[in-house]
């Protein structure tokens, strides 16, 4: 399947503006100061770096297959275990807690009288159902929410820039201390950006990135204290109001349910996308093509997602520590590749990428960081191991029902 | 197929009933704003998780207790106080 580089890049940024990168980059300003903005330029480049290691590994380039280049090096079971881990839980995880988070914003800011968890399952509905149309709908409607998300913040933050009155180099010296956790956790905002194909051009996501949350902190910090960005739940919304007032909230409020619609759509497209590269057969003919996959995935993605708001999972503590772990699995995910894209070049006798190298590195030490600085880090440690396990479970009786998965190398 | 979409979206939707539905006697905003300075009242938001930090409304002074724990708080409060439990 071909995904022209538009449509590529309006699926890998649904993440990015999806109100959970908000909060995470509103709370890392909040800590880090000033020393949020060099964070986040070393986070984009490390991904850039990642995206064109894997652009040199060529085998993950062709068709945007990261599952071969995985499998080349760890062997077909460990390869599925690792790809269903690293995508099923976040899309279920991400799809309860971003609309959960939709469902309060459009009941505080538009219409108090309608109910959030009604919202929150409309939404979940009408997202679920867009998953059957044709994908070049699916695409229209991505690309639709990207606009307005993006588009909501950039005009929220320059018309913040244009009001700020105190000078430029003022709020680039808020105090802030260095923190290898508070760092390490803006990588997560560049979750998706890698697998959707866009290697081709593998620093133009993380740029984007960079410029839109640099335009965005820097506004945050200019018009809310950091104390106050480090421990508000809602750091996006209470910036939104300092900006702009009532109006302000709303274009927030549009942005986070926007927001939502394209991390959703995004990464359930993504996470179809990994699945059908996984059951390439010999003759093409996968069991789970993208196509077939319509009536099986999101159907099953918006039960459990549905099950899990219904069953309260949203009002308890433990869905930021699952959301987390599924963050770091994809975080995981993405460093072996790098790992394997490394191993290959090395095997074909090219001579070692040193920045890629370097930042394959960062991304292993930045991977240990947030596992081990989280203050849940044993039920993280469990999930993740327990992801890994149902993964590795699943996969066994795949490859014993499918008995030859892909067995292409590369060259 | 047609039937398996709209089973779907009657799934879906039915799924978020219990949270529209409700038989719980409720306090309006101007029965609480009325009634804020008095001291007898005690407002506890027993909101959790997302329900906490995805809202945008908290309630000054209100006192964040988890509402699973109710035989365990309530021991702390006499019978003369007004309990506001915000749950939404």
């Amino acid at each position: 399947m071909k995904y022209s580089f538009l449509l590529s890049f309006a699926l890998g940024a649904g993440w990015l503006l999806s109100p959970e990168a908000l909060v995470i980059a509103g709370n890392s300003a909040g800590k880090l100061g000033w020393l949020t903005f060099p964070a986040l330029a070393v986070a984009a480049l490390l991904f850039g770096l990642s995206g064109n290691l894997l652009n040199q590994s060529q085998l993950s380039a062709k068709d945007g297959n990261e599952y071969l280049l995985l499998q080349n090096t760890t062997g077909t079971i460990p390869a599925i275990a690792l790809t269903l881990a690293s995508c099923i839980p976040l899309v279920i995880l991400a799809a309860t807690a971003l609309l959960v988070t939709s469902g309060y914003t459009f009941n505080e800011v538009f219409l108090y009288w309608f109910p959030n968890f009604g919202f929150s399952f409309l939404l979940l509905t009408l997202l679920t159902l867009l998953q059957f149309f044709s994908e070049k709908i699916i695409f229209r409607a991505q690309i639709f929410f990207i606009t307005l998300a993006a588009g909501g913040l950039l005009f929220l933050a320059l018309f913040g820039i244009a009001g700020v009155d105190k000078p430029v180099t003022e709020v680039l010296r808020q105090p802030g201390s260095f923190s290898s956790a508070s760092s390490a956790i803006l990588l997560l905002l560049f979750a998706g950006t890698t697998l959707s194909g866009t290697t081709k051009r593998p620093f133009l996501m993380p740029i984007t990135g960079f410029v839109i949350f640099s335009l965005w902190i820097f506004v945050s910090l200019s018009y809310v204290t950091p104390e106050r960005l480090a421990s508000s739940t809602i750091p996006y919304m209470t910036a939104a109001r300092k900006v702009m007032g009532e109006p302000g909230r709303q274009i927030m409020g549009i942005i986070v349910i926007s927001g939502t619609c394209a991390s959703i759509t995004g990464l359930m497209l993504l996470c179809r996308r990994m699945l059908s590269n996984i059951v390439i057969t010999k003759n093409g003919a996968g069991l789970l093509s993208v196509k077939k996959q319509r009536w099986l995935f999101p159907p099953l993605v918006a039960i459990v997602t549905g099950l899990l708001m219904a069953r309260g999972l949203a009002g308890d503590e433990l869905l930021e520590v699952l959301l987390r772990g599924a963050l770091i699995l994809w975080l995981m995910h993405h460093t072996l590749l790098c790992l394997s894209a490394l191993l290959m070049i090395r095997k074909n006798s090219q001579s070692m990428p040193l920045a890629g190298a370097i930042s394959t590195a960062i991304l292993i030490a930045a991977l240990f960081t947030l596992l081990l600085n989280n203050p849940h880090r044993n039920e993280m440690l469990l999930f993740i191991l327990s992801m890994l396990g149902i993964g590795g479970l699943l996969a066994t009786i795949w490859f014993l029902i499918k008995q030859k998965p892909v067995t292409q190398t590369t060259t | 197929m047609k039937k398996l979409i709209l089973l779907l979206s009657l799934l879906l939707l039915c799924g978020g009933l219990p949270a529209v539905a409700g038989d719980v006697p409720l306090m309006s905003k101007d029965e609480l704003k009325a009634q804020l300075n008095s001291e007898a009242l005690v407002i506890l938001d027993v909101r959790s998780g997302r329900d906490w930090s995805s809202s945008e409304f908290k309630i000054k002074g209100a006192i964040r207790t988890p509402g699973s724990e109710i035989a365990e708080w309530s021991k702390n409060y006499t019978k003369d106080q007004a309990l506001v439990l915000y749950c939404a």
